[in-house]
């Protein structure tokens, strides 16, 4: 029954758009407008990737060569080797998988609290959750970097867990709309028949929000796996992330910087997430359609 | 499943009403407790400490020579006319950013939530762009750019031969608002494609079962349903692109990369407050003045979105049977 209806769904807009306009001319709109913007989409992605293949001397070539004339895979070879590459994205994938699972943990539970249980002074506390999401980032780090380098936190990845297990407004507050979504009824049933409020959260409301759990997942992971200012700031040459190295690792000899191979080690460095995010989309996207539905 | 596991009998309920107030208070704040240590420890104090910070002439480096200013960084920074002039390019930044980028997100949601073909294909395209570090994404877009050997301007010269556009100087704004957008819709789409996905597909059945057109059944059930999103990314839309500063100075039309990025200026016409803060910050060590120019941002940001919550009574509508409250 629920996969019915989820496909009903899917194919719902397609079946609307048959009563006014012919299938074909709907479908070529919407194929058009879509080749048009993900060509421009993929655009500078393909550029630079076209680029990775360039000789060092060819890149900033004039006039403008589309493509190399000979292929520099070697490039992708330099990548990995001008830097300890792997070290350097362990360092960005550490930090990142373990600032995810405390974020979403710490942020769900505060989300569910804020979403549906009932308690004085709520309203005013979600008010601040919201006034901190506009604090802009700099305002609290430089404070906050003093006081690390003050207890020995910099140059560590402590802070990376001091900020997972604190949670974050952006994904309380994403949570909180996902969770006011969910029926009050099947809550409402659940405490009737004795569940604690912990259970609700848990098997409820965590079990029908998948949707925005990997939503929510990817967004904190690769907040931390792209980021380049927080590393830069609070972390050593030798336990910084990919991000950092990336920018300032590739030089020759005499400290220019080699362009070609550090292109290809951002490709390098892209390729993970583009995959994660290829196999999860489904995933990401779907997990709401039958949320609620299933009692 | 797990509804069956008990049944509980009107005495129970009873006891449990009594404390129910109390019961739920304490989970409630239970609830929440990370996020109140964490709010106390990692913003409030900071925030307090760059506000102290702000009332003095600091330096970022000596302590022995600060002395308490009072007020006067922020009556500087209101006679200050390079603040007035990043104000107008801010407020002109957000007003074209933030719509652009809700509306191309929303409208890829609203087609990739069709049923059509290499649909997982051209999301993974369009979200590629935002899983880019902004490092890489510019340094994409500076070579691509550039006067003399990028692909576009070389495009141009095929076109209308010595047709060249300085498009990181002459025409800096739009080209960051092309590159914000860019470089944020695939986050702006995920959000809107999964709040597409809570839409119940019931109500749409219905309206077609009413001969609903298309658009008629966009404007008027997905639309009005979809209102709490757009209302979420309105609200980070704006917060994001008033903090806009990194992707203003990567695409400085000097330089390249980032090797020197603290030296580095942004095109005038981006020098956003953000921008011009960060200046006074690492460029010129005013810290003292630096934090007070982030505390009239944080004001600027706080008014605007305070503006946008006082809307949200007409024209949001959250779901029957969700928490009004």
């Amino acid at each position: 029954m629920i996969i019915d209806t989820a496909k009903a769904y899917r194919t719902g807009g397609q079946r609307t758009a048959r009563l006014v306009t012919p299938r074909w001319a709907s479908r070529v709109v919407v194929y058009g407008v879509l080749a048009i913007v993900t060509t421009l989409f993929m655009l500078p992605v393909l550029w630079l990737v076209i680029s990775t293949l360039k000789a060092e001397g060819e890149y900033i070539a004039y006039p403008v060569t589309i493509f190399p004339k000979t292929p520099q895979f070697i490039n992708y070879y330099r990548a990995l080797t001008i830097i300890p590459f792997f070290t350097y994205i362990g360092h960005s994938l550490f930090l990142a998988s373990a600032y995810t699972v405390l974020v979403q943990l710490t942020s769900s539970l505060a989300a569910f609290g804020f979403a549906r249980i009932p308690a004085r002074g709520k309203e005013t506390l979600f008010r601040i959750v919201l006034a901190t999401m506009m604090v802009p980032g700099i305002v609290t780090v430089i404070p906050q970097f003093m006081v690390y380098s003050q207890i020995g936190l910099t140059g560590t990845w402590w802070p990376w867990i001091l900020w997972g297990l604190a949670s974050h407004p952006f994904h309380i507050f994403l949570y909180r709309q996902f969770f006011r979504s969910i029926p009050v009824e099947l809550e409402e049933a659940a405490e009737v028949d004795g569940c604690s409020t912990f259970r609700i959260f848990w098997q409820i409301f965590i079990p029908n929000s998948w949707g925005a759990i990997a939503a929510s997942s990817i967004f904190s992971f690769q907040w931390v796996w792209g980021d380049w200012f927080y590393p830069l700031i609070f972390l050593t040459d030798e336990n910084t992330t990919l991000a950092v190295k990336l920018a300032t690792g590739y030089l020759d000899p005499l400290g220019h910087r080699l362009v070609t191979p550090s292109m290809a080690a951002v490709v390098l460095y892209v390729l993970p997430l583009i995959v994660v995010f290829f196999l999860a989309q489904k995933r990401i996207v779907q997990g709401v359609v039958t949320t609620g539905l299933k009692g | 499943m797990f509804l069956n596991s008990t049944v509980s009998t009107a005495s129970v309920a009873r006891r449990r009403g009594l404390s129910r107030r109390r019961r739920k208070e304490l989970a409630f704040y239970l609830f929440i407790s990370p996020w109140i240590l964490g709010f106390l420890s990692l913003t409030l104090i900071p925030l307090v400490l760059g506000f102290a910070i702000s009332l003095t002439n600091y330096d970022g480096l000596n302590l022995f020579t600060v002395k308490a200013v009072g007020f006067s960084n922020y009556t500087r920074a209101v006679g200050d006319e390079e603040v007035a002039y990043a104000l107008t390019r801010t407020a002109i930044f957000c007003l074209s950013a933030v719509p652009i980028g809700l509306i191309v997100s929303m409208v890829l949601a609203v087609m990739l939530n069709q049923d059509v073909k290499f649909r997982g294909g051209f999301r993974t395209i369009l979200y590629i762009p935002y899983i880019i570090p902004v490092v890489a994404g510019t340094w994409a877009w500076k070579l691509m750019l550039d006067t003399n050997i990028g692909l576009v301007n070389a495009g141009l010269s095929v076109v209308q031969p010595g047709w060249t556009i300085n498009w990181l100087a002459d025409v800096a704004t739009p080209t960051l608002v092309a590159y914000c957008t860019w470089a944020a819709a695939g986050g702006g789409m995920i959000i809107f494609l999964a709040g597409l996905q809570g839409i119940p597909s019931e109500l749409r059945e219905a309206a077609q079962i009413d001969g609903a057109t298309a658009w008629h059944s966009f404007r008027s059930i997905v639309l009005p349903l979809l209102t709490p999103v757009i209302f979420f990314q309105l609200i980070m839309g704006l917060i994001g692109a008033l903090q806009t500063f990194v992707q203003a100075v990567l695409l400085a039309p000097s330089g390249s990369g980032v090797s020197g990025f603290m030296q580095i200026l942004p095109a005038r016409p981006n020098m956003f407050l953000m921008a011009y803060d960060y200046v006074q910050i690492f460029g010129k060590q005013r810290f003292g003045y630096g934090t007070a120019l982030l505390w009239i941002l944080f004001a600027l940001v706080l008014a605007l979105t305070l503006v946008v919550f006082v809307s949200e009574r007409f024209w949001v509508h959250y779901e029957v049977g969700g928490e009004r409250k």
